[in-house]
């Protein structure tokens, strides 16, 4: 068995060196490794909407914002304490998230597309201008949640909390993803009109798909403040979008382990290029247009063919049926393709 | 009462009626193959009842419930399962995975039994796991559980999909155009095999097919279409003789001359 | 009233060029039935490419504007040739993802070089700024300029559809790819040329917008949230259903500016997303293709 256990292996190690790092690191060491756990998980709600269930939506850094802001505000605003003003926002995200759904069930490919991209940038024109309640383009600070009960700084003890939900949203994405529900995304992704013949119900799926990922994304952004200390528009921008998509699309689409994977390759590389905006603007999207053209599996595909017990069972879309099969047929009838340009 | 019946449906897209007044009944138990040269609306016929498209006037009726403007995972709940002329099986899933999802229907697990891998989740699980394989073997195919379904031949997905479908036990099993592509030989086999699932599973079938002789050996019954109506009506002996049918084939040769193999 | 005509202008003169960069996406989608995401970044690489002749190379100002639109037409061609050519058979997402990949890359490249955040470059005006007065109207000589410009943009762009042989291989593509094929056009040529011409016109109209706004790098994406609300408007197919759409969403933004807030000026275009995509289907002149359902 024990070859069988390699992704396994490369995740346990993974979260046992997240766990001592408080224990070695310095303090910057140790905020990024928040961070990194925060990006895990948006990586993985996003996957388990975009990845598996095939649903194309711009709207994960507007989830993530409105996590954010909902725990930072109830607490600020109504003087909520963290513990229950940061559940409280990662529900709201999940309810706004699986309103989302409804669209969906009408709209497909590239309306989605556009209309969650337009939510997105509805929700970030919210947290810009209704000052009275954001406290707009500016943020503002957020007290950090006490642990000296524990005896412990507020930076190690978030860390520790933060590390606890992401193994226990890590596990619970892969076992949603191996069972009934799981298959019922993959169904609905890859032949919808198929899925519905075997019974797989539409809208309880796609509410399912958005409800879980802005869960995940909301948890994250519960998260956030309390990491942070501080809350302002620009953490859930455009560029958050393209981030959390690069991540999946490195890591592999339709795969967990992809998008642990995925989140921590961007997330070092985000901190080696923290101080040159145009540079992070051009990797990111260079890496997302280079994964997308030479390696659209991920680098799990990589690790799948090349490491013998790479075992996880991968759901990535192969060649899924596309607008464009006409046009490539016709491309095949002039005889452009391939002798194409001479 | 008959299984499935269908009474005085039309249906226009944009003023071009696809189907006007069809009505039709399958008695249970019974192989129906459905005919009829290119646009008579077979797939038409096919889409309303299985709930992708919705009848303009007319209705549906299964086992007694009429379920027009019924969701197709409702209609599929009610036993009523389809196959389609291109292969659907999930290209992501391997072959076992795409037949254990022909049992969605059958399993309860939902997100929290997911989560916390109750005892009756893993036991769902394990059981749909052997039913997949027996449906496999059914069909043959037990080899390939671990394949991709994209690495099979074509005719393999044909039969694997046909598995899938039927193995969420559906009373009725509407095919559409299941021996296209398929060589000589391949047909032979699909012959016999729905055969099978008539007399094993005791399953009704409606199939829409080109393939003349396929249809005309296994039918019990044969419909002809031709430009939205239904012409014809019986059994196979009696439709070859029908003036009708050969009127309408012979009036649009292309259809009823395909190399039947 | 006066304040009206002001915002009717105004909202018109900004809503010719929104009915620009909707003339992009729309020809590119019946083309290709993609919607490129790059398509702001190309329309502010048009703005910064024209700066850079006629602001700093001193070029005149026309050959700077030609120069600038063609300099579009080929990023515009790149775009096909890197994210839509090789990917059209992988599926929507693929093409969705790539098309976003590079307007991060124009968007960073447009940083390095024509300066970070924050840095706001100003396009000299084209005539002077005083305002004129026809009958009861005020308006700024340079928003007439703009107009008068856009419409020719407009013009050319039809005349380029109904006489040019390429034009007349784009339409005959759009609407029927597989009978295009069969009588010989070469269809993956045909995308190549959409791409460019799409991308000309937004540098065209980067180029006319320039002197009323500032350029920054960041200026792209909300342009094309405006075009894009304005295609959606039009059905996403029609060329003067996406030219009505534009004035609409530029008096419209005018209107609430003038009449809620300037802050609701920003916002209005994704509420016309939203409310278009939910409540009107097919665009307001009903011309959207059956959807995919």
């Amino acid at each position: 068995m024990r070859a069988v256990v390699s992704h396994r292996a490369l995740l346990v190690v993974l979260f046992a060196v997240l766990a001592v790092l408080p224990v070695v690191a310095n303090q910057y060491t140790l905020f990024v490794g928040n961070l990194l756990m925060l990006y895990m998980i948006l990586a993985l709600g996003l996957n388990l909407l975009v990845g598996f269930a095939g649903q194309l939506a711009f709207a994960n850094a507007a989830m993530y914002g409105i996590g954010a802001y909902g725990a930072a505000l109830l607490q600020v605003r109504l003087g909520l304490s963290y513990w229950l003003a940061a559940p409280c926002g990662a529900v709201l995200a999940m309810a706004i998230g699986t309103l989302l759904a409804f669209p969906a069930l009408r709209l497909s490919g590239i309306y989605l597309a556009l209309a969650t991209l337009a939510f997105a940038q509805f929700t970030q024109w919210v947290l810009l201008h209704w000052n009275s309640v954001t406290f707009g383009a500016g943020g503002f600070p957020v007290p950090q949640p006490e642990f000296s009960a524990l005896g412990m700084s507020p930076d190690r003890g978030i860390y520790y909390v933060s590390w606890v939900v992401t193994v226990v949203l890590l596990a619970f994405a892969w076992r949603v993803v191996r069972s009934r529900v799981g298959r019922a995304f993959v169904a609905m992704r890859d032949r919808e009109m198929a899925a519905q013949a075997l019974g797989v119900g539409l809208l309880r799926y796609k509410a399912m798909a958005f409800a879980l990922s802005g869960f995940y994304a909301g948890t994250a952004g519960a998260l956030y403040p309390a990491v942070l200390a501080y809350v302002s528009p620009e953490g859930f921008d455009l560029f958050q979008m393209v981030l959390h998509k690069a991540m999946i699309v490195v890591g592999g689409m339709g795969s967990i382990a992809g998008s642990v994977i995925g989140a921590s390759l961007l997330v070092y590389l985000l901190e080696v290029l923290r101080q040159f905006k145009a540079t992070q603007e051009i990797v990111f999207g260079a890496l997302l247009l280079a994964f997308v053209l030479f390696q659209p599996r991920g680098l799990v595909d990589f690790l799948k063919r090349s490491v013998p017990g790479w075992s996880e069972p991968l759901h990535y879309a192969s060649d899924s049926e596309s607008a464009f099969d006409v046009a490539v047929a016709d491309e095949l009838v002039t005889g452009s393709r391939g002798g194409a340009d001479r | 009462m008959s299984s499935l019946a269908v009474t005085n449906v039309s249906v226009a897209f944009g003023g071009v009626h696809a189907l006007s007044d069809v009505s039709l009944a399958v008695d249970a138990g019974q192989i129906v193959g459905v005919i009829g040269p290119n646009g008579a609306g077979k797939t038409t016929l096919l889409n309303v009842i299985c709930g992708v498209s919705r009848p303009d006037r007319g209705d549906v009726t299964l086992h007694g419930t009429i379920i027009t403007g019924w969701k197709p995972s409702r209609i599929a709940g009610l036993g009523l399962g389809r196959t389609f002329q291109t292969s659907q099986l999930f290209p992501g899933m391997t072959v076992l995975e795409n037949l254990m999802t022909g049992l969605h229907l059958r399993g309860h697990t939902g997100l929290i039994a997911a989560a916390f891998r109750t005892p009756s989740m893993k036991r769902e699980e394990a059981e749909m796991r052997e039913r997949a394989l027996a449906a496999l073997d059914f069909v043959g195919m037990r080899a390939f559980a671990g394949r991709s379904g994209t690495a099979l031949s074509f005719g393999q997905q044909r039969v694997v999909e046909i598995a899938r479908t039927l193995i969420g036990e559906p009373k009725i099993l509407l095919l559409d155009e299941p021996a296209v592509g398929l060589s000589v030989p391949r047909v032979a086999e699909l012959d016999t095999l729905l055969r099978r699932i008539r007399d094993e599973r005791g399953v009704t079938l409606v199939m829409i097919e080109h393939v003349i002789r396929l249809v005309m050996g296994v039918s019990d019954r044969v419909i002809v279409m031709n430009s939205g109506r239904k012409i014809a009506e019986g059994r196979p002996d009696d439709i070859r003789r029908n003036p009708d049918v050969i009127e309408a084939y012979l009036g649009r040769q292309g259809d009823a001359r395909r190399p039947a193999p | 009233m006066l304040v009206l005509s002001y915002l009717l202008v105004t909202g018109i003169t900004t809503g010719a060029l929104y009915a620009l960069v909707a003339l992009g996406i729309v020809v590119v989608y019946k083309a290709t039935e993609v919607v490129n995401l790059a398509h702001g970044e190309l329309f502010m690489m048009g703005g910064f490419l024209a700066y850079t002749l006629h602001v700093m190379v001193k070029l005149p100002y026309v050959p700077s504007v030609l120069l600038a639109v063609a300099g579009s037409f080929a990023i515009g061609i790149l775009t096909d040739r890197v994210a839509f050519r090789p990917l059209m058979k992988e599926g929507l997402v693929s093409v969705l993802l790539a098309t976003i990949g590079i307007s991060f890359i124009l968007k960073g490249v447009a940083r390095v070089l024509w300066g970070g955040k924050g840095d706001y470059l100003a396009f000299p005006p084209l005539v002077s700024p005083e305002p004129m007065r026809i009958g009861n109207v005020m308006i700024m000589s340079q928003q007439l300029v703009v107009l008068l410009a856009a419409l020719a943009v407009m013009l050319v762009f039809a005349a380029f559809f109904k006489t040019t042989r390429a034009g007349k291989f784009m339409q005959a593509t759009a609407s029927n790819p597989k009978a295009a094929a069969l009588v010989g056009i070469h269809v993956s040529r045909v995308y190549m040329y959409t791409f460019g011409v799409g991308a000309a016109v937004a540098g065209a109209s980067a180029v006319l917008m320039a002197p009323l706004t500032l350029l920054y790098p960041d200026i792209g994406f909300p342009l094309f949230i405006k075009g894009f609300a304005a295609a959606v408007l039009g059905g996403l197919t029609s060329v003067p259903g996406a030219i009505i759409g534009g004035l609409l969403v530029g008096i419209l933004e005018q209107l609430a500016a003038g009449f809620i807030g300037t802050a609701i000026q920003d916002v209005s275009a994704f509420i016309v997303i939203m409310f278009a995509l939910i409540f009107l289907p097919t665009g307001i002149l009903g011309m959207r293709g059956t959807r995919k359902i």
